[in-house]
């Protein structure tokens, strides 16, 4: 029995031990965060590893509140059940009041309504687009835990209607992606065109994985319009576009960010792309962006390039300074209110690294706010926990894109506002 | 420690949950033979109706008539059970593995429907703005969840004591008799489209039943509640449970629920720190390794069918 009881301190020695050397600075305590993101697809372990990557800056600059940061990462796998399940577990086992996630809103949302409110944990997701959130904050349901770093589709919506208004096109086909953020896109759009005047002649779900897009570009062609909206990703784009311009479509036409890849000028071919623009939310004309990229840089040997990772960087970093704004073991209530000092308009401007985040310790022990300057942009969120963005229009050229426009947060709420 | 109790009845809500989907499958599949490849769509159509008839007025789509929940239960049931009576007359003529591939179509065509019907369900966004029965009451935290957990497990107790008399009477037997001889059957004045039928209904208003507790317990349901891998899931509980025993059901309900989340908690507590981005992957292979080891050693499931004699001839007698 006793044998039994030694063995146990020593194997516990021996963990805490190697637990100690495994961190670089050996502090007393360590703060868990926890993180459902979904790791087992591509595209989703970039994002999980970004977060970490936020993590570790905020860890090499002592910590949050003394204590170094540990992020605890679960997958989701995409699917609902599996998600909330995890996020049960972070919040019950291992006792984090942040919550990281999810990326699909199928997911982020039983969490939120089953997890996190009930538990009273904050929760803040990179990149769940869907309008169903805003509604849910509005009827108060959220109270005020839940918070999101992906501006994308009111501000890219608002800003395609403007280039559409701005090149003169009186009609226009929307063309979009079947899932939420396809939906949500075709339907803020068809509102934003409405308001600046421009006719939705036609406006096509267009579903994943198909060898064929016929029936679909037929349709929107038969309207006749003067231009031609795409809220698509590059495969189902490519294969759209390839059958539109062979059927005799405009080349006239605005695209949303998820087509400002390479692999999509490529395939359709520059010498179609030359009166098409494109919309996206901008990197902030700041140093801080520029710390961000070269710091990403620096890390993973590639410009962070890819659904969501700046978002997730942001997410990572926000929460984390709303962390330290709201001092140690404070409770997810207390750093969601926290989260308005670090994203304060009036406050001491921080970049998104290392020597920021140690800055913004600084000033926010000294009672003062900080304006987080984000991989992002200045992330500012609204009372329902949405973000505004800047915003810039660009084109194809041969090397890549070229910017034809920039718009400011300042410049994109106001003309969201005058959308309204 | 109250946080490991409450995680705990969390877990067992959703596996009792499961466990019931399990147990409409068995009749199905374990006592009937019939090969339904389209599990989630039934199970959606329980967690739709739940939400639509129990909810909340929502812009944009049908619902929102706010009904007292038992009956909003009882309509997502009625709804899995109508798309049941309607798919089984479509496709119960159908054998085996045609009768998955109509089934698995039916489910697809389900999930598709829900994603693209905004005015029905909200599409992709799916259904929400559901008020949690008894809530107002109890609150929102650990309180509420051990008293729901009480009740779904009243529910799965009650469906296994159910399914159990089913299975044992005449009726149960005639099931078994078609499973294995549906020729025989016949011969013998039965009519085994019509059984068929009555045991695809029941099971299927079983997955409602378990689609409305899992739409209630997350207040939520979207089209990424009804891809097909629940519905490999749900036939993985089956398979390693023990297929034709409703002890079985539920135990694989538990165990491979079990496995499903105990294993990322491991990898996410135990993996080295360069392995955590992986362990989603990882966690796929333990969870497939599983299933096909069972598949090949011990096929007939954990707790295996145990065929009864349930009536004896009389003895010959002596004189």
């Amino acid at each position: 029995m006793f044998k039994f009881k030694n063995l146990g301190g020593v194997l516990g020695l021996v963990l805490g031990l190697a637990m100690m050397s495994g961190t670089a600075h050996a502090q007393d305590c360590t703060t868990k965060i926890g993180a459902v993101l979904p790791t087992s697809v591509d595209w989703g372990r970039p994002i999980a590893e970004t977060a970490q990557f936020a993590v570790d800056q905020v860890n090499a600059a002592g910590g949050v509140a003394g204590c170094q940061i540990e992020m605890v990462l679960r997958d989701t796998q995409v699917d609902p059940k599996v998600g909330v399940d995890a996020a049960k577990a972070l919040v019950d086992l291992d006792g984090v009041s942040v919550l990281l996630g999810a990326v699909s809103s199928g997911v982020s949302m039983p969490i939120l309504t089953s997890v996190t409110v009930p538990s009273g944990v904050l929760q803040m997701s990179c990149c769940s687009s869907s309008t169903a959130f805003t509604g849910l904050a509005e009827e108060g349901k959220t109270k005020g835990l839940w918070f999101r770093t992906f501006a994308t589709t009111g501000v890219q919506s608002a800003v395609g209607a403007k280039v559409a208004a701005d090149q003169g096109y009186k009609t226009v086909a929307v063309m979009y992606k079947n899932d939420d953020w396809g939906q949500d896109m075709a339907r803020l759009i068809a509102a934003d065109f409405a308001a600046v005047g421009v006719e939705v002649t036609s406006s096509v779900a267009v579903n994943d994985g198909q060898p064929s897009y016929r029936a679909e570009v037929t349709e929107a062609l038969g309207s006749q319009p003067e231009a031609l909206y795409l809220a698509l990703y590059p495969a189902e784009g490519t294969a759209a576009v390839r059958e539109w311009i062979s059927l005799g479509g405009t080349q006239n036409m605005i695209l949303a960010n998820s087509l400002k890849s390479d692999e999509f000028r490529d395939n359709v071919g520059m010498q179609y792309l030359g009166s098409t623009l494109g919309t996206d939310t901008a990197s902030p004309r700041s140093d801080s962006a520029d710390a961000f990229r070269a710091a990403y840089l620096e890390r993973f040997d590639s410009e962070p390039n890819g659904p969501g990772l700046a978002n997730s960087y942001d997410a990572a970093m926000i929460a984390l300074l709303a962390m330290e704004a709201a001092g140690k073991d404070a409770s997810g209530a207390d750093v969601a209110a926290a989260i308005a000092k670090v994203t304060d308009p009036n406050g001491t401007p921080v970049s998104a690294d290392t020597a920021g985040f140690a800055a913004a310790k600084e000033v926010l022990a000294g009672g003062g706010t900080v304006m987080f300057q984000g991989a992002t942009g200045n992330v500012r969120f609204d009372g329902n926990g949405d973000v505004s963005a800047p915003a810039v229009v660009w084109s194809f050229s041969e090397s890549g894109t070229d910017e034809v426009e920039y718009m400011s947060l300042n410049e994109v709420d106001a003309f969201i506002a005058s959308l309204k | 420690m109250i946080g490991v109790v409450s995680y705990i009845v969390f877990f067992a809500t959703t596996a009792s949950i499961l466990a019931i989907a399990v147990l409409g499958l068995n009749l199905q599949w374990g006592n009937t033979g019939l090969f339904n490849g389209g599990v989630v769509a039934f199970f959606g159509a329980g967690a739709y109706g739940t939400l639509i008839l129990g909810g909340t007025p929502q812009a944009g789509h049908l619902g929102g008539f706010g009904l007292f929940y038992p009956f909003a239960l009882l309509g997502g049931m009625v709804a899995a059970g109508l798309m049941a009576w309607v798919v089984g007359l479509l496709t119960l003529r159908l054998r085996h593995d045609y009768l998955a591939i109509a089934t698995f179509g039916v489910a697809v065509a389900f999930e598709n429907l829900m994603r693209n019907a905004e005015w029905l369900a909200g599409g992709a966004k799916g259904v929400r703005g559901f008020e949690r029965p008894l809530r107002a009451a109890l609150g929102d935290g650990f309180l509420y969840n051990l008293l729901f957990f009480a009740v779904v497990l009243l529910i799965l107790i009650a469906t296994y004591l159910f399914l159990e008399r089913l299975v044992s009477s005449p009726f149960g037997r005639l099931l078994r008799a078609i499973r294995e001889d549906e020729e025989a059957a016949q011969s013998l004045g039965k009519s085994p489209s019509k059984i068929r039928l009555t045991a695809f209904i029941t099971g299927s208003v079983i997955l409602g039943l378990a689609g409305g507790l899992y739409g209630t317990f997350y207040a939520f349901v979207s089209p990424q509640d009804v891809l097909p891998t629940l519905t490999f899931q749900i036939w993985a509980m089956l398979i390693v449970g023990g297929a034709g025993n409703n002890k079985g059901a539920i135990f694989g309900a538990f165990l491979i629920w079990g496995a499903w989340t105990t294993s990322g908690w491991a990898l996410s507590r135990f993996a080295p720190v360069e392995a955590q981005l992986y362990t989603g992957s990882v966690q796929f292979i333990l969870i497939g390794s599983v299933i096909v080891g069972m598949l090949m050693w011990r096929p007939q499931g954990l707790l295996p069918e145990r065929l009864v004699v349930s009536q004896r001839g009389n003895p010959p007698s002596n004189e």
